[in-house]
């Protein structure tokens, strides 16, 4: 010991470093991790997938902040984010960053969705890629929506009541489902409990474990990119794809693939290429959430009141679209074909799109009979939610 | 003015106004004006975005097609463009300032600074345009140039339309004479007014595009072989604007359900008119028409996957069966639907085939919402199909036959049609109203008509 | 010998699996149960009263609120519900719950409509809870209820019970 302390300080940090990565071998993950090959072009609108990470793991932090002050009680809940609304400045700041990351969450999860259906990167081997990655999505649907529940203000109170109110419409199991997740007929103290057990521990165990699995394949398959990555510009495309092959880094050449998509043209490494540019996004998009959780921040309406006449429920801007269709899906049995049946099938059309995708090639242009039905889709839910906030926001 | 009424059943809820007989006076003039008017103004505002998708694609693909019929596009606007806004000023100048001049003075006041815009806007677009139409061949080595000025037009044009609907919807939900912009803006019917004209804008461009096209093939195949490769750019041609005419149409039913109970919420009195009233058959009309689109639309393509021989014809006459049976369910007259609250004062509580008002099977709710489901959904496949013959290259561009093509006449013919009716509802619905509940046709004329009924000209009654 | 031996290998493999059945039955059977008891458990039902309803008007909808105790589950506060009290002019008493039948929002009396309104969809209801317009698809709920005449004042009390009769 004496020895080591007599040494000068780098030698010393380098022998120290040295000890550790012996027994942990983390000069060799980290290697393997850093210096993987991504391809050269499109590299910013890779970063999508990197900053979804970045925010939900923003999320997990602040959340981690707010379950030292938030009591999941009826009559408690409230007075507590209260107090920090108006006597603890760094407190509700916290609490607008995790309102405002929830937000910037669901928006650039959208964005990523669409990047990736657009350069059809869940197509062979990566179809499973995609699958994790959609049940991800409704994950974190759940996570906002049970989290908007917990503050049991006015808001929070009647989501509650509306949103476990709509398994009901579910035939046979749907009395049942409410039932569960209330804890009761009507919404109580048990409902709350419930939906803050779900908020922070089952959907995100869930969510982590399908994080895993998405992180996992993608770098077992390598990361696609878009078709721009793999033009074919030589005189003998056999040879130039063959010459590609031979010359692949890992974890490239992709297996079970076509040639054609086998191998990028040119990668660069993971390190610091894509890194940089991750970083630069997700400065911006936590800076976004840092200023506006501080100028903007978390709302909170009058404590919950379930003996209202005056209160009128409005749903956060992500639910519009759902709230659009309830809107126009009057009376009778079409309550469920507008609430399940469509958006279940929607649903279903969506976590399945590499098996119902028969198109051959990659480009989307060249692709129009899987482009149109999903920009139709993207149109219907944009245009669906423009409508729903004229209705509910119109003066 | 925003608390509906709710009226005794089937009752007109304003007694209509004695309307004098001249041609100025009963408002035909203001009629035909506007509704041509409207044609034009919606074929260059859809066509300008179908010409930067078209400009778009090209320039990524370098592909010629695309180019010549974004060229084409830029052409039919120029040539329009003249002609509508010699119309346009018609309009402001004769038809509002000299017969609705007191009502458009006194909305003028209210939203003073659209009608800024909409002159300013007027100006840009004429120096975009022409500069696009000039240029055309200069500006091929500045693609970028290009592609952004068509951008710019595409922006002003929607900014355009987007101010004009603040001024329509402030016609059908005034509210009070608040000239804050922003209340204006978020008027009630106003965005959905403005999503369901900016998709609309794009069926119509492409219908029109479908249904010139579907001429031109017409007379290059008279031209015989020579013309090989004129077919082959119109049919294509052809099939693309069905695409966007079908395409944009299939988020229409939403949209305009979705403004109509906007309209029933904030105007009730219009809507009852329209639904239940004396223009509740000239709605039927209207959603016929949308029902006929679609299945001009599925026939078409059928005819067309036919003529190239492709795989999924079969699926277009399913979706075709199911749409004429979606058409006519939607055709349901206002007669056979009386409300709860209608058959309880009537005291008619019971089934139909019991004697009474009631129809537990279904009436307006859920049948229409189910027959519009069907054409949306119906219409998704029918396009979805063809979309996949195209991708499997099994469309041989050249092969369509002519009946295809007056097919697509057709189609231009009932898409006009129907933004015909569209006006002729829209503003019947709210007479005798200009501004729904605050100003009258007659209450406003400059021109003195003959007096009738003691009813003095120039007082509103 | 038996015809067909079993190795240790095969007979190790099938005494864990075993193993991992048991185990996981022995989780599940107390998980499950947890989870699905509350739809067996017997709701505990309590009369509670409302108040005097001899001034309430006849065809205006009088809203009262009321602290209804939790019919099942943990014990726990009870939670403020609005009983609102319809006089018919046919002499009928309507007890409704203001939680509208479409996505449970609540449901108020509105004056100028002459009907009851919900804000969230624009569903309406007239003044004995029969749905009439909008998407909900039945009436209103309406509380268990009995009157009582209190024997002192003679003034007629209301008292309803924490669950809704089967008119949902």
């Amino acid at each position: 010991m004496l020895r080591f302390l007599s040494r000068p300080v780098t030698t010393r940090t380098r022998s120290a470093y040295r000890w550790f990565d012996e027994r942990t071998g983390s000069t060799e993950l980290l290697h393997k991790g850093l210096y993987e090959a991504v391809p050269e072009k499109g590299g910013w609108a890779y970063t999508l997938g990197s900053a979804t990470l970045v925010l939900i793991l923003l999320q997990l932090f602040t959340g981690i902040f707010l379950l030292l002050v938030y009591t999941p009680s009826f009559s408690d809940a409230f007075p507590g984010l209260d107090y920090l609304r108006r006597s603890d400045r760094f407190g509700s700041w916290v609490r607008g960053m995790h309102l405002w990351g929830a937000y910037v969450l669901i928006f650039v999860i959208g964005l990523h969705m669409l990047r990736t259906f657009l350069s059809a990167s869940y197509k062979r081997p990566r179809e499973l890629n995609w699958v994790t990655g959609a049940l991800l999505f409704f994950l974190v649907l759940g996570l906002a929506i049970t989290g908007a529940m917990l503050p049991m203000d006015q808001a929070g109170y009647w989501t509650l009541v509306v949103v476990t109110n709509i398994p009901h419409y579910i035939p046979f199991i749907g009395d049942g489902v409410r039932h569960l997740w209330r804890g009761g007929d009507f919404v109580g103290q048990a409902s709350l409990t419930r939906t803050f057990a779900i908020h922070i521990w089952v959907l995100p165990f869930l969510l982590f474990a399908f994080i895993g699995a998405h992180l996992y394949l993608l770098r077992r398959h390598g990361e696609f990119g878009s078709w721009v990555n793999y033009e074919v510009t030589g005189a003998d495309p056999d040879k130039e794809l063959a010459e590609r092959i031979v010359r692949a880094e890992p974890p490239y050449p992709t297996r079970r693939i076509e040639r054609m998509w086998a191998v990028p043209r040119r990668t660069v490494d993971f390190f610091p290429d894509q890194l940089f540019k991750d970083t630069v996004i997700s400065v911006l998009l936590i800076a976004v959430i840092f200023v506006f959780g501080y100028l903007v921040g978390a709302p909170l309406s009058e404590k919950a009141d379930p003996a209202t006449l005056s209160y009128v429920p409005t749903p956060e801007w992500f639910y519009l679209p759902l709230d659009q269709v309830l809107v126009l899906s009057p009376q009778t049995y079409l309550v469920f074909v507008g609430a399940f049946a469509l958006v279940g099938a929607g649903a279903l059309a969506f976590i399945l799109l590499p098996f119902l995708d028969r198109s051959r090639d990659r480009a989307p242009l060249r692709r129009p009979e899987v482009l149109l039905p999903g920009l139709f889709l993207a149109a219907m839910l944009v245009l669906l939610t423009v409508l729903g906030a004229s209705r509910l926001y119109s003066l | 003015m925003n608390a509906p009424s709710f009226l005794p059943p089937l009752a007109s809820t304003v007694s209509p106004q004695p309307i004098p007989t001249n041609l100025f006076g009963n408002s035909s003039a203001v009629a035909v004006i506007a509704l041509l008017h409207i044609q034009i103004a919606t074929f260059i505002t859809g066509s300008s975005f179908l010409l930067v998708v078209s400009e778009s694609i090209s320039m990524a693909r370098n592909d010629e097609r695309h180019e010549r019929l974004a060229h084409t596009l830029v052409k039919g606007m120029a040539y329009v463009f003249g002609f509508g806004s010699a119309l346009a000023i018609l309009w402001v100048t004769w038809i509002l300032l000299g017969m609705w001049g007191t009502f458009f003075v006194a909305l003028g006041r209210i939203t003073f600074w659209a009608f800024i815009f909409e002159a300013g806007l007027f100006v840009t677009e004429i120096v975009l345009l022409y500069a696009l139409y000039a240029n055309w061949e200069r500006l091929r080595a500045y693609r970028r140039v290009r592609l952004g000025l068509a951008v710019l037009l595409a922006v002003a044009l929607w900014w355009q339309q987007f101010m004009i609907d603040v001024v329509a919807s402030y016609m059908l939900t005034p509210n009070g004479g608040d000239t804050n912009q922003l209340a204006q803006i978020l008027n009630p019917t106003n965005l959905p007014l403005t999503v369901h004209r900016t998709v609309g804008n794009i069926a119509w461009a492409g219908a029109i595009l479908a249904g010139m096209a579907g001429i031109r093939y017409l007379r290059a195949r008279r031209r015989g072989a020579g013309a090989a490769s004129e077919t082959a750019f119109w049919d294509w041609a052809g099939v693309w604007g069905a695409v966007w005419a079908i395409g944009a149409t299939l988020m229409q039913p939403w949209i305009g359900y979705s403004y109509a109970k906007d309209i029933q919420l904030h105007a009730y009195p219009s809507w009852y008119r329209m639904m239940f009233g004396d223009l509740s058959n000239v709605f039927l009309m209207q959603i016929t028409l949308l029902g006929l689109i679609f299945i001009l639309g599925t026939v078409y393509f059928w005819r067309r996957m036919r003529a190239s021989e492709t795989r999924g014809r079969r699926t277009q006459v399913l979706m075709l069966v199911v749409l004429v049976l979606a058409t006519l369910l939607a055709a349901t007259p206002a007669r056979f639907a009386s409300t709860y609250a209608e058959a309880a004062a009537a005291d008619q509580l019971k089934p139909w085939w019991d004697g009474g008002l009631l129809n537990p099977i279904g009436t307006m709710i859920p049948n229409k919402i189910i027959a519009l489901l069907a054409m949306m959904i119906c219409g998704l496949v029918s396009v979805t199909s063809l979309l996949r013959a195209h991708s499997r290259g099994e469309l041989h561009w050249g092969d369509a036959t002519r009946g295809a093509q007056w097919l697509l006449v057709a189609l231009t013919l009932t898409v006009s049609s129907m933004m015909i009716v569209m006006g002729v509802i829209r503003e019947h619905s709210r007479q005798p109203f200009l501004v729904n509940g605050e100003m009258t046709i007659q209450g406003q004329k400059v021109v003195d008509p003959p007096p009738t009924n003691g009813v003095s000209p120039g007082s509103a009654p | 010998m038996a015809a067909t031996t079993l190795s240790r290998r095969r007979f190790l493999i099938r005494m864990t699996n075993l193993g991992a059945g048991l185990i996981t039955l022995m989780l599940s059977i107390p998980a499950i149960g947890f989870v699905l008891a509350p739809l067996f458990e017997k709701r505990t039902r309590t009369w509670v009263r409302v108040g005097e309803i001899d001034s309430v008007p006849v065809g205006l909808p009088t809203p009262f609120t009321v602290a209804m105790p939790i019919a099942n589950g943990p014990p726990s506060g009870p939670v403020d519900r609005v009983v609102y009290v319809v006089k018919t002019g046919d002499h009928r008493l309507h007890v409704l719950a203001n939680t509208c039948s479409h996505m449970q929002c609540n449901v108020h009396w509105d004056p100028s409509l002459g009907q009851f309104l919900c804000p969230c969809h624009g569903g309406l209801y007239d003044v004995t809870g029969h749905n009439v317009g909008g998407p909900p698809p039945s009436p209103l709920p309406g509380w268990v209820h009995r009157t009582v005449v209190d024997p002192a004042s003679g003034r007629t009390v209301l008292e309803v019970q924490n669950q809704y009769d089967e008119r949902i």
